[in-house]
């Protein structure tokens, strides 16, 4: 065991489609440090048919998916390179809308 | 041929009469359709000093050069008139298949003025129109009265448009409804309805609408749809219909929870658009002519309904803090039987009960109570007991009691299911919208929340103005056109100024449907601020102006619409107290 210090847990919350290939919600240890790039390729690793749902090419999102943490749409913090604290939830959805 | 019927029928109920005319050019050529012929003929034809629920308001039905031309999601029509709910000039919009049936039987607009001395109804039929009586009709649900019309004109394929009790009982937030579940939702048409003593429009027959240019129209279409068909949005109304938003908006922390006195509800995933498909959720189904096909058959123990779509799913969810996703799509049914703005009506309710809850008003219900929202709802329908005072709004509700403050309406209208105070352009969309606390008079959820056409910082207010006026420019021109505002998530305005013009022969580009669309906004405004809508009345209530979000990311904040009203007066050409300058005036020819 690593001292908590040392990692992070994080809360992963799937909506609409992405629930078809991955958990609705899942709980994640990574080394501190981690990023929101690192947890979604980490997750794409473990779900079959989650990367065509949320990248175009492996470095770009596809439109219209929207990756927020703590309710804040990543793009407006460092968008993949967002750092993840202990404790944070990511809420992650592929293309969808209303009205 | 241009994608018109070519013909308005002017019904005068006062008179008993009919007169059908030709569909001016130039009211083509300037306003388009739908929206734009709407607030043009009422404008024209209504003296700004009118009550809406007086004989002299006139209420009218139009489509759109795009509706039932078989355009993908061309299937809309506008129902515009003095509201009684807002005092101002307004529209809302349907789809389903009537806007179609209303161009077979000959007409591009109806226009109802006057009011019958006894219940009437208003038969469209293949290039003729008369007046019948409805007196057997009164009284009658939505889908009561469109059975019996079909059964009188022995005729399924007849497509009735019609009020339910609430109309008739003029309830400020009646609607009128299509095909028993399309709505014409806000602003209380159904009302207006009511008081002309008119209860059903019934439209049929097989006249031909053909384009200026085919061939161009049908290469538009193929464009048109291949877009629709790719887009990732586009697919998801398809699969989860709007309430898929429930969850996206829960997790930005700006959804609207108990009359707007927080803004994330614990238990959304209950009433979600997830949980609907994986539980009531029957079918989904379309409009005329649709692709995308977002509307949701449900199934709650045996009773077959469409909907909840988003925002009646919020509204009598979330704001009134209910996770029964079975008591809130039975809501909704009361709501399409009795034609009562599904908006308005829970939202309405929430407000009644954070004023019960705090003991301004004598009442058992409370937020979370399912049984007690659904008997309020044919209260308010019927016009019983407290129902008789809720049905004159949120507004007028509050302030007989003490506490406007508590209405969460902009312009007398119940706002809908987003947080201002987290969405800043938003905020600034339906503060200055021409129709009252709004959402669909230019959605900035799409860019400030779904990411479409492009990201936009919700928090931000640097921008926004140009985004809002864009948007709502565009917005009315789309209205005009016909075309259902969905299509929109994948859709440019070059797009939809193709359709138009393949469509109409007329020469429109993406700045000439702006420019209709702009015309249209400031011809309602104008109208508007000679019946006294001004400067003050662009705003939204203290609660989201001074009171800070407490939960999640948008935490601190309130909606700063302050910060923007200048500038986005100052880019519409409008002076400080948002009057139109006679340069604007001019420049659209008004
Ligand atoms: S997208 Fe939905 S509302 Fe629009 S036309 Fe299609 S079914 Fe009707």
């Amino acid at each position: 065991m690593t001292g908590a210090k040392d990692h992070v847990t994080v809360t992963v919350r799937a909506f609409a489609t992405l629930r078809e290939v991955m958990d609705r919600e899942l709980r994640c240890e990574y080394p501190s440090g981690v990023t929101v790039g690192t947890l979604l390729r980490d997750l794409v690793q473990k779900y079959n048919g989650l990367g065509a749902l949320l990248f175009s090419d492996p470095e770009t999102l596809r439109d219209y998916v929207n990756i927020l943490v703590n309710g804040r749409n990543m793009e407006f913090l460092a968008g993949l390179s967002t750092p993840l604290a202990d404790g944070d939830t990511i809420a992650l959805f592929p293309p969808a809308a209303g009205g | 041929m241009d994608g018109y019927a070519g013909k308005i029928v002017y019904a005068d109920l006062s008179a008993g009469k009919v007169l059908i005319k030709p569909t001016p050019p130039e009211l083509k050529k300037l306003y388009l359709g739908g929206r734009g012929f709407g607030i043009r003929l009422l404008t024209d034809m209504v003296d700004p000093k009118t009550d809406p629920l007086d004989a002299k308001n006139v209420l009218v039905l139009a489509a759109g050069p795009l509706t039932g031309t078989g355009t993908p999601l061309g299937s809309r029509y506008e129902v515009s008139t003095l509201s009684p709910l807002t005092g101002a000039a307004i529209s809302a919009n349907s789809g389903g298949v009537f806007g179609w049936k209303m161009k077979k039987a000959g007409f591009d607009a109806i226009v109802v003025s006057g009011k019958a001395k006894k219940p009437a109804w208003l038969f469209l039929d293949n290039g003729k129109a008369e007046i019948r009586d409805a007196s057997g009709l009164w009284g009658k649900t939505t889908g009561q009265t469109t059975d019996a019309i079909q059964n009188e004109l022995n005729d399924k394929g007849v497509r009735v448009a019609c009020i339910g009790p609430a109309g008739e009982k003029l309830v400020r937030f009646a609607c009128i409804i299509n095909e028993k579940t399309r709505a014409a939702g806000r602003g209380g048409v159904g009302a207006v309805m009511g008081s002309k003593n008119l209860k059903a429009i019934a439209a049929r027959g097989d006249q031909m609408i053909k384009p200026a240019d085919e061939a161009k129209l049908k290469a538009v279409n193929e464009r048109v749809k291949k877009k629709l068909e790719e887009n990732g949005i586009e697919q998801a109304l398809q699969k989860y219909g709007t309430a898929v938003l429930i969850n996206i908006i829960n997790e930005n922390y700006v959804m609207p929870t108990r009359n707007f006195q927080s803004a994330r509800f614990a238990a959304a995933e209950k009433v979600s658009g997830e949980t609907m498909a994986a539980t009531i959720l029957k079918q989904n189904k379309g409009c005329y002519s649709c692709i995308v096909k977002c509307g949701r058959v449900c199934n709650v123990d045996g009773e077959l309904g469409e909907g909840p779509e988003y925002e009646p799913d919020w509204a009598f969810g979330p704001d009134c803090g209910i996770d029964d996703l079975k008591a809130v799509a039975r809501a909704n049914n009361i709501c399409n039987e009795y034609g009562l703005d599904a908006i308005s009506a829970p939202t309405t309710i929430a407000c009644l009960m954070e004023m019960a809850e705090k003991g301004y008003v004598k009442h058992a219900v409370r937020f979370g109570d399912a049984k007690g929202m659904l008997a309020l709802v044919e209260q308010i329908a019927k016009r019983e007991g407290i129902g008789d005072e809720l049905a004159e709004g949120s507004f007028r509700f509050a302030t007989k009691y003490g506490h406007p403050e508590l209405s969460m309406s902009s312009k007398k209208q119940e706002l809908p299911a987003y947080d201002p105070r987290g969405i800043q352009g938003y905020g600034l969309a339906t503060a200055t919208s021409v129709r009252g606390g709004d959402h669909v008079y230019g959605y900035m959820i799409a860019p400030e929340i779904l990411g479409s056409p492009q990201k936009l910082d919700p928090y931000v207010t640097a921008g926004k103005p140009q985004w809002v006026k864009t948007f709502q420019d565009l917005t009315a021109g789309i209205d005009a056109s016909g075309m259902c505002l969905f299509s929109s998530f994948a859709l440019g305005a070059d797009d939809y100024a193709d359709l138009v013009a393949a469509t109409t022969g007329m020469k429109v580009d993406a700045a000439e449907l702006l420019k209709i669309g702009e015309r249209i906004w400031n011809l309602q405004k104008l109208y508007n601020i000679k019946r006294g809508f001004g400067r003050k009345d662009d705003t939204l209530p203290a609660r989201l102006l001074n009171e800070p979000l407490k939960e999640g990311a948008p935490s601190g904040q309130v909606s700063r619409i302050g910060e923007m009203l200048d500038e986005y007066y100052t880019l519409r050409g409008w002076d400080r107290d948002g009057v139109p300058s006679p340069a604007k005036l001019k420049e659209l020819g008004l």
